[in-house]
């Protein structure tokens, strides 16, 4: 049976398991959809400097994705959009995405004279606030699409619009309003994704209170080349080059009054942030406490090596407390050291807590009829025929078990727009 | 090589402890937050992690030499912040409640306390016969004076060796307890046990250790009024005992005297304080202890005494015979259960827990 031309799956989260989806489906003869909330695509992967184990450019995967996407005229993705209704049933369904106006067209050449000429400054969320951008601005430096955008919080709008005249290429409109689009598709998709858990939540672990206190999505910022310190691992309260730095494993996760379950790949990334460092700082030691040490199957390998590192070592303890020391501002550690039944009290330049991933979905509602588990998973088995969950939508995972997952789900979605099951 | 050790797990502990409150004790996963959040917890050998685990593997001896179950004031930051719910406050109590069975001389009286029932018709059918032997079994009449309902040197043969016999094999209790953790330091010691005793005496006086307690903290004062209520009574009791034998001073004795005074001020402690713990037992019982049986039945008879004690004054004072007599027959059944088995009961912690103390303060542990 063939797919029928006008079929189309609509996926809703352009992090790395929607671009993969959209694409197997595409790829495949049918037309794809890409709903994003985010002014760009890409996900959290977007924000990484590094993939574990191989440790190569996430960005390098992502590009090439994006490269499939424009060569492709069956995807369509739309921006600053979020699905708000979901009708009809598997094979037909209505669905009515909201898209909120960039005020940035088409003919924006990312020359950056607007930004020049805007006075308001806001905290670069992609940085986690580690530095700021003007009103308008380019999301990352690689942002896809290519375009500026600017942020109606804190733009003031017409009475200012400094940038407007800056901009030789007409591209900025403060006239452009918000779009309703209707469409009729085939499949869905929740690609919705994850967010790092707020670490301000578990109050004995200081974030916010200690300024050097970060998490692990702040590093990979503070060692991505176009992050807030172009690559260089300086710690937040005084731009000190960080040479002695511990990792909190577990910060949130696998507690019951926090995340209820382990989040799959902090042990993961902190092993590969050990190595950033190590790398950008030749003398610097790292130390990481954790319950339980999390890398299955061949990661074990990635394991063995950052083990064999003698500057990196590992204690088998939770961090329950941290504290700031007035004077330096280093960071003090309380943790019981579990094979020596002793507590340690120790001081590091900035200490990173590894947050786990919390689902898009424990915090959102979304329409389509989606059962979520306690934890806010989306539930496989109670979803409505034609809808679909891919990667951390539907449970804890790395970037690899996410495209396997999106990629097979991918198939379902075909399956159901040629009629089979 | 690292050195070998047997372990001899008992199974049958492990069932019992969660029977006594510990039934959360296998959700532990030893992250050890419980020893860094724990406002009470040493460096050196903190705890209660290392108490989960030998709890769940059964290792009944370590525990009954372990003075750290004792050391632990229940403030439940452990429990608080217990990312399994294993709430090692609870178990740590748990513990207790199984070690002051396990500690009792005889052990049959440890099954009798566990059984209030049985535990109160005990002091009931002892005081009746004792009523029926005397030619006392009915109430008296005029002006309500309770020696005449049971003369004094009945209730002091009765009780006297009775608390007495309890007062031995409590000490009896004490002293294995001791010896155990003796064992566990050899001779090392930083401090002799007279100092580190009257220390720790001090301390309880002035309940500086439940200071440090900030999940817990109204706890501190239910305590301690409960504390004060029966250290007052006891003085009481020597002083009623002081006016008897040497000023020939008969009960009841005038509303205006400062023992009176003294008594009634202790009385109210007493009952002010047991009812500030049952609030703050039964206030968020999800962060405040999950108070075992046996912890409840304690604090229900304290709860009692104070009662029973109060309203046999004031019904002797409203002269309300029918009623004045009766509640100082149940009055004196709980005076009973409260003193006679105070060794097999909650009661207990006290000497153990001024032990492991004392014993904190001689090996230089006391995080005081």
């Amino acid at each position: 049976m063939a797919i029928a031309p006008d079929k189309t799956v609509l996926v809703i989260g352009g992090g790395i398991s929607g671009l993969t989806a959209a694409l197997e489906t595409a790829e495949a003869g049918t037309k794809a959809v890409i709903v994003e909330r985010n002014p760009y695509l890409g996900g959290r992967v977007a924000q990484l400097y590094r993939y574990f184990p191989k440790l190569c450019p996430p960005y390098c995967g992502l590009e090439l994705n994006f490269r499939r996407i424009k060569e492709n005229p069956a995807i369509t993705y739309y921006t600053l959009s979020e699905v708000e209704e979901i009708s009809g049933s598997a094979g037909d369904f209505t669905v009515k995405i909201k898209q909120k106006a960039r005020y940035v067209n088409e003919k924006c050449t990312a020359c950056g004279a607007c930004v020049e000429a805007c006075p308001v400054e806001r905290p670069n969320e992609f940085n986690f606030g580690l530095d700021n951008t003007k009103a308008i601005y380019l999301p990352h430096e690689l942002a896809f699409p290519m375009r500026y955008v600017i942020d109606t919080a804190v733009c003031k709008g017409k009475e200012c619009a400094k940038c407007v005249e800056a901009c030789k290429y007409g591209a900025i409109d403060l006239d452009m309003q918000d779009k309703t689009i209707e469409l009729n598709v085939g499949a869905i998709v929740f690609a919705t994704g994850w967010n790092p858990y707020d670490a301000s939540k578990m109050d004995n672990l200081s974030f916010g209170k200690v300024k050097n206190v970060i998490t692990n999505m702040m590093m990979e910022r503070l060692a991505a080349p176009n992050g807030p310190t172009k690559g260089k691992i300086l710690r937040p309260s005084d731009g000190k080059e960080v040479q002695n730095i511990a990792f909190v494993q577990c910060a949130g996760s696998r507690d019951e009054n926090h995340l209820n379950y382990c989040s799959a790949i902090c042990c993961m990334a902190t092993m590969k942030q050990a190595t950033y460092i190590r790398e950008k700082n030749p003398e610097s030691k790292v130390t990481v406490f954790y319950i339980d040490l999390r890398a299955p199957g061949k990661y074990e390998d990635f394991y063995k090596k950052v083990e064999s590192d003698e500057n990196i070592q590992f204690i088998k303890g939770k961090v329950a407390k941290i504290e700031e020391d007035p004077e330096t501002q280093d960071v003090i550690v309380t943790v019981e050291d579990v094979a020596n039944v002793k507590k340690i009290h120790e001081k590091f330049d900035m200490v990173v807590l590894a947050t786990g991933m919390e689902p898009q979905t424990r915090t959102q509602r979304f329409p389509g009829g989606i059962n979520t588990e306690e934890n806010g998973f989306i539930l496989s088995d109670g979803l409505p025929e034609g809808i679909f969950a891919v990667g951390v939508a539907g449970r804890p995972a790395d970037v690899n078990t996410s495209n396997q997952d999106a990629t097979a789900k991918a198939i379902k979605c075909i399956q159901t727009l040629v009629g089979g099951k | 090589m690292p050195e070998e050790r047997v372990l001899s797990p008992d199974i049958n502990f492990i069932r019992d402890l969660k029977k006594v409150g510990g039934e959360t004790l296998k959700k532990c996963y030893q992250c050890a937050t419980c020893s860094v959040v724990c406002p009470m917890s040493p460096d050196d050998r903190p705890f209660p992690r290392k108490e989960m685990i030998m709890a769940q593997m059964g290792l009944k001896e370590s525990l009954l030499a372990d003075p750290d179950i004792w050391y632990c004031h229940n403030c439940n930051d452990c429990s608080k912040y217990c990312p399994r719910g294993a709430r090692p406050g609870d178990v740590l109590s748990a513990l207790r409640a199984k070690f002051i069975n396990e500690n009792a001389i005889p052990s049959f009286m440890a099954k009798i306390v566990r059984n209030p029932i049985l535990a109160l018709a005990i002091p009931f059918v002892v005081l009746f016969l004792t009523l029926a032997a005397t030619g006392n079994l009915h109430i008296p009449e005029g002006k309500i004076v309770y020696s005449h309902f049971f003369p004094i040197d009945v209730i002091e043969k009765l009780f006297i060796p009775l608390v007495g016999l309890a007062g031995i094999t409590y000490i009896v209790s004490l002293l294995r307890f001791w010896g155990k953790l003796k064992t566990l330091n050899g001779t090392n010691y930083q401090k002799g046990f007279g100092d580190a005793f009257v220390e720790t005496i001090v301390e309880f006086l002035k309940h500086t250790k439940f200071t440090k307690c900030e999940t817990n903290a109204d706890r501190k004062n239910g305590h301690m009024l409960v504390f004060y209520g029966f250290v007052g009574l006891f003085i009481t009791t020597c002083w009623i005992t002081f006016y008897y034998y040497v000023m020939k001073i008969h009960s009841p004795i005038s509303l205006g005297d400062p023992m009176k005074w003294f008594a009634n001020i202790s009385a109210i402690s007493l009952l002010v304080g047991i009812l500030a713990i049952i609030g703050s037992r039964m206030k968020d019982k999800g962060i405040n202890t999950k108070t075992s049986s046996f912890d409840w039945t304690f604090i229900i008879m304290v709860l009692l005494l104070a009662v029973t004690g109060i309203l046999t004054e004031l019904t002797r004072l409203a002269g309300i015979r029918q009623i004045a007599y009766p509640m100082y027959f149940v009055h004196l059944m709980f005076v009973f259960y409260i003193i006679v088995y105070f060794p097999y009961s909650k009661l207990a912690h006290m000497g153990y827990r001024a032990l492991a103390i004392t014993y904190y303060k001689m090996v230089g542990k006391d995080v005081m």
